[in-house]
């Protein structure tokens, strides 16, 4: 019984530092900020900002890798210019992560390179809903086998029987 | 010997698998064989097909589309080799909607030979790969036009 | 009084279940930490390392029911009909989850839950004959009878995994068509090892869940039987009001 315990444990913990690992990559390298905050923030370093490319907004020369739009937030919309490798998922209405820096004289972002957008909550959701059932549902026939084991045992159903058949249901 | 409960469960099991069966031998499975139309049967519709709502897929022709903010909404256009179709459609498209990538529309064909429609659902291909090979020209094995509705 | 195929099992099962473990612990890490965005999907491109594993294994669960039930009806072993349970039962399960990670890769992707297209019908039709199987299993008194109806249902069911395999190939779909096939592998390599990693750890999870779950209905079976049976003898040997705790002396 200990030892099936000891096992989980170390199973869980592996999983919980795995996930600890997970979500400080996330939160170090892919936490966006939003339109509005880059407005009232000013930010000087490199940011990520998530916003949708208004329509009818974007111009430039997507081949060559120069384009600009503007990104809507809720309330506001930020002019973007980009200046990258030529991007492979930018398109009008497409809500995008930008990836660059505020020009604090003129108010525009130049951004060098695009994300798409991070669902995380549809990634976090279905590692949790594919592997925690799964675990649950193991570690209760684990436990279920080791109680049987167990009650076979005590009521000494090792012993002979008296009778002879031997079917086993 | 069996109670009668137990006479019914063991037919009910044993219909939902017989009906399961039947349902994916012959029943409702074989109209969404048809899952969606192509541009090229749209284009053949007679006039009884006008104004009932079908599914279309096709591949977003490149360059062909043209949104507004006011109200949101888009036009463009959806090919499958042979044949071409207009589609205006209202809304925001779901984010992995793209030109040069198959699209699945859901809506009516009107007898003005246009798809209007308020549902696309984006398709995407087998290929999976990081960005950085697909600006460096990584090509994946050849795909099937009509499979993944991408060139 | 053991079966030599459970004293294999409890010998072996430990080896199995820690391999399995410790291929999706580094298969989580690499899927989720290291493998690089897909240059479409961006970051939900990583439910794919969770969701095609646990839709492999559902089918691979059912492939062990199907050769389980062409065995049991041969040799007539009450011990393949325990794996066989098993192996449905499981099957079940990751059919399941399969079907709900599915569904959750399905929204940010294509833009709705659930749609009713070729792959992913067949896929809940195959769900729907195992749900059928256990039920028909719990509503059987005779033993032996259940075992037999079971295994012909799990033979017949069978054929809906070619149809789930191949829907994408044969039919229009909104499911993409198959990443592994004779045009070659659409996948490249640091998307590959964690996939690769993942449907490793998640078989031997299975064949681990299998020895487990065989071994639960085995000595479940041979618990009831045994009392049973000494419960007769008991009857037939000693009066009405005699303690329950004599029963275990023969």
């Amino acid at each position: 019984m200990t030892g099936l315990y000891l096992r989980w444990s170390a199973l869980v913990i592996a999983a919980v530092v795995i996930a600890a690992l997970a979500s400080r990559y996330f939160e170090q390298n892919l936490t966006s900020l939003t339109p509005e905050e880059i407005v009232s923030l000013q930010p000087t370093r490199v940011v990520r900002v998530i916003g949708l490319v208004k329509g009818g907004t974007l111009r430039g020369d997507l081949d060559s890798g120069h384009a600009s739009f503007e990104l809507a937030g809720r309330q506001e919309a930020l002019p973007v210019e980009y200046d990258g490798p030529p991007p492979e998922n930018l398109r009008e209405l497409k809500t995008l992560v930008v990836i660059g820096s505020l020009d604090p004289s003129s108010g525009t972002f130049l951004a060098h390179e695009l994300a798409l957008v991070t669902n995380y909550g549809y990634v976090v959701g279905a590692y949790l809903i594919g592997l925690l059932p799964l675990a649950i549902f193991l570690f209760g026939m684990e436990r279920k086998v080791t109680f049987l084991y167990r009650e076979i045992k005590e009521s000494k159903l090792y012993e002979p029987e008296t009778a002879h058949h031997v079917d086993t249901r | 010997m069996l109670t009668r409960g137990k006479k019914i469960g063991i037919i009910v099991s044993l219909l939902l698998v017989a009906g399961a069966l039947a349902y994916l031998a012959l029943g409702n499975f074989g109209d969404n064989l048809v899952y969606f139309f192509t541009p090229s049967e749209v284009v053949a519709f007679s006039s009884e097909h006008y104004d009932q709502k079908v599914r279309v897929g096709g591949m977003v022709v490149k360059g062909s589309v043209k949104s507004q903010s006011n109200p949101v909404g888009m036009t463009f256009e959806l090919t499958d080799g042979a044949a071409t179709i207009p589609v205006t459609f209202q809304g925001i498209p779901p984010d992995l909607f793209k030109e040069g990538q198959g699209a699945v529309v859901e809506g009516v064909w009107t007898p003005a030979k246009d798809f209007h429609s308020n549902m696309i659902m984006a398709k995407h291909s087998e290929d999976y790969m990081p960005i950085e090979l697909r600006r460096a020209g990584v090509k994946l094995p050849k795909k099937d036009f009509m499979k993944t509705l991408v060139q | 009084m053991i079966s030599a195929l459970i004293k294999w099992m409890q010998r072996y099962e430990g080896w199995v279940g820690a391999g399995g473990g410790l291929c999706i612990l580094a298969g989580l890490y690499l899927g989720l930490v290291a493998s690089p965005p897909d240059y479409y999907q961006g970051e939900v491109v990583r439910i794919m390392y969770v969701h095609v594993p646990l839709v492999q294994t559902g089918m691979l669960a059912y492939s062990t029911l199907f050769i389980g039930s062409l065995w049991y009806l041969w040799k007539r072993d009450p011990i393949v009909d325990n794996l066989c349970h098993a192996a449905a039962g499981i099957s079940a399960f990751f059919t399941a989850l399969g079907l709900i990670t599915g569904s959750i890769w399905a929204k940010p992707t294509w833009n709705t839950w659930w749609t009713w297209d070729a792959r992913l019908v067949s896929f809940a039709v195959m769900f729907l004959i195992l749900v059928g199987y256990l039920m028909l299993r719990t509503f059987v008194d005779d033993p032996e009878r259940e075992a037999r109806y079971a295994a012909v249902l799990a033979i017949v069911g069978f054929v809906d995994l070619p149809i789930v395999h191949f829907s994408v190939e044969w039919w229009r779909t909104l499911h993409q068509p198959l990443s592994f096939s004779m045009r070659g592998v659409s996948m490249s390599k640091p998307m590959l090892i964690p996939l690769g990693i993942m449907t490793v750890g998640f078989s031997l999870t299975f064949f681990y869940m299998l020895m487990v779950r065989t071994q639960m209905l085995y000595l479940d079976h041979l618990l009831t039987a045994k009392k049973g049976r000494l419960l007769s003898q008991a009857h037939l040997s000693s009066d009405v009001g005699s303690s329950p705790s004599s029963l275990s002396t023969p």
